[in-house]
């Protein structure tokens, strides 16, 4: 197709694999930061996740200035604003976030706050409302598989009007994402596979969905790649820091191929059924993309047979003839995910999760619809499209 | 300024094209809501009072309507009566020009990072439809096939909007065949 046009865009330096957590003073005086503040939660605390960053730092005699260790997993404008408070009372002048999706996003939310001004930051919602860089803004995963350290996107509820607000500027990305093995080890294994799921599904919903190129091609593959052969080894052997290493890098790479070409379907499915029955991001991802999949079949064959190549290696991709490659990739998906049901019962359908009825599936299928990953699912869903996906990942 | 020079005649030619065409889409639209239920029902779950605005960066042309309650749109030209609520804001007039003579289908130019979404995804996913419905009702099934992702299998043309949409459709074509010239 001679129109093909794309764009593709990722600034943020990747600090990965072992000792990457003692770079980080280094990278801080580097852009001139001395007061740095850490964004995180309760977990992470607990988990001891936050002594190998404080001593790296302490080390290289560079103080933390300051830890907010409360930020909720739905993160909100209050608390946004509260950290920025803190931020200004204890002249902080940097920024580091460790955790998962929430804490990243609510680094990124204080970031504009504590850089552009006031306390509002609903006003800094939608696109490109940002103009100037922000401060020196870093991110430590401490699970693998949101990406969101290498998007451009932040989401915080707004508890008053009951709404979540989309920030969108390339000015959120940080400056640098740190990956260290030692953030991911002690992680329990359903988040894990849940969490790596998440990353395989960026992966191949970018790899099969409309805004695909071929520079997100190559991340999403080596993404796919990395999750298929050390997801099983890792929830086998959970202290494995080299598979950890993997699936950390997959997401981040996952990350970067799906902020430049997008998701699809899975996501609508999945952010509607989180947002009504509560369950986890990764595990609806695990859930629905076996059967988005089927639903995209005619329309995905050839991308997603080239898939097979990544999800089972050359030896399967070769003696597969090339008009079964679409099918067996989805087998793959599901073999995958009979094994992690054995290990840690991640859910395959919706009855699975015990937390879903039935007639809760149209009410699903209608926030689907109004989702944004739908735009870019490659063939259009009607309702009765969406419902029928559904029923088939009922049970 | 040196563009302008070279090729004036295009350049004056697809501004035009696009004015007109957001003209004819903003009309359609309201004509369309007036008789379609899929496009009515799509239109409902917006709030009354509700103002969408198709526009061209940086200060270009603009269409701009405004659901009125029931499933219908109202066409205001290209001045919003306060400030819209939705905003979909095409890069360049190139890219503009791309999707309104139905050479790159709006989900693709989504996709293709040449438009941008100011105000709530989800009113914009809704409007995307509309969009996409409109232009099957507004074109022949060929080009329409490549405007949209499916071309639906339900469409009964209104008859009033085949003879408009023949009458466009010619000033199309031409204007695609002068810009690639
Ligand atoms: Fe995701």
């Amino acid at each position: 197709m001679t129109n093909k046009y794309y764009e593709f865009f990722c600034p943020v330096k990747v600090i990965a694999g072992k000792a990457a957590l003692e770079h980080i003073p280094y990278e801080l005086t580097g852009m001139g930061a001395k007061r740095p503040m850490i964004v995180t939660d309760k977990g992470v605390r607990a988990a001891g996740l936050l002594e190998p960053v404080i001593a790296a730092c302490e080390e290289s005699g560079l103080e933390i200035t300051t830890i907010y260790d409360d930020v909720p997993p739905d993160s909100s404008t209050t608390v946004v604003r509260d950290i920025a408070g803190i931020y200004r009372q204890e002249k902080c002048d940097s920024i580091i976030a460790i955790g998962g999706g929430s804490a990243i996003d609510t680094g990124k939310a204080v970031n504009i706050l504590v850089s552009e001004g006031g306390d509002d930051i609903a006003k800094y919602s939608g696109a490109g409302v940002l103009k100037h860089p922000l401060k020196p803004f870093f991110v430590v995963p401490t699970t693998a598989g949101t990406g969101s350290e290498v998007t451009s996107v932040a989401v915080i509820t707004d508890e008053n009007k009951g709404v979540k607000l989309p920030f969108t500027s390339s000015f959120l990305l940080p400056n640098a994402a740190i990956i260290d093995p030692r953030m991911t080890l002690t992680l329990p294994p359903h988040i894990t596979a849940a969490t790596a799921m998440d990353a395989m599904t960026h992966a191949t919903e970018a790899f099969t969905c409309m805004a695909k190129n071929p520079l997100s091609d190559a991340y999403a593959t080596a993404a796919i790649k990395k999750v298929s052969q050390s997801l099983l080894k890792v929830m086998d052997n959970p202290k494995d820091s080299d598979g950890r290493l993997e699936l950390a890098q997959a997401s981040t790479m996952a990350g970067i191929a799906f902020s430049n070409s997008m998701v699809g379907l899975v996501h609508a499915l999945g952010h509607a059924t989180g947002a009504i029955c509560h369950l986890p991001h990764g595990l609806c991802m695990s859930l629905y993309l076996p059967y988005v999949l089927e639903y995209n079949l005619e329309t995905i064959r050839e991308p997603l047979g080239e898939l097979l190549l990544h999800l089972e290696g050359p030896e399967v991709f070769a003696a597969t003839p090339a008009s079964r490659r679409a099918e067996a990739s989805i087998s793959a998906i599901r073999k995958l995910r009979d094994a992690l049901y054995k290990r840690c019962q991640l859910p395959r359908t919706l009855k699975e999760t015990g937390k879903v009825t039935e007639n809760q599936l149209d009410h699903i299928a209608e926030m689907a619809l109004d989702d944004g990953s739908i735009m870019f699912n490659p063939k259009e869903v009607s309702l009765d499209d969406a419902r029928a996906v559904l029923r088939r990942a009922w049970a | 300024m040196l563009a302008k020079r070279i090729q004036p005649m295009v350049f004056q030619a697809r501004r035009y094209y696009v004015e007109l065409m957001f003209q004819v889409m903003g009309r359609a639209l309201q004509a369309v809501s007036e008789v379609d239920e899929n496009v009515q029902n799509e239109a409902r779950a917006l709030p009354d009072g509700f103002l969408f605005e198709m526009m061209v960066m940086p200060d270009g042309s603009r269409l701009i309507v405004e659901h009125t309650g029931q499933g219908r749109f109202h066409y205001h030209g290209n001045t919003a009566p306060r400030p819209v609520d939705l905003s979909i804001q095409f890069k360049h007039i190139a890219h503009a020009f791309l999707v309104l003579s139905f050479q790159e289908k709006t989900s693709v130019a989504f996709a293709n990072d040449r438009m941008l979404v100011d105000g709530d995804i989800s009113y914009a996913v809704r409007m995307t439809r509309v969009l996409n419905r409109l232009e099957s009702f507004i074109l022949p099934k060929l080009i329409a096939q490549r405007a949209v992702k499916e071309y639906p299998a339900d469409l009964r043309l209104p008859k009033k909007l085949i003879s408009a949409a023949r009458i466009y459709l010619k000033v199309a074509t031409n204007f695609v065949e002068t810009a690639r010239a």
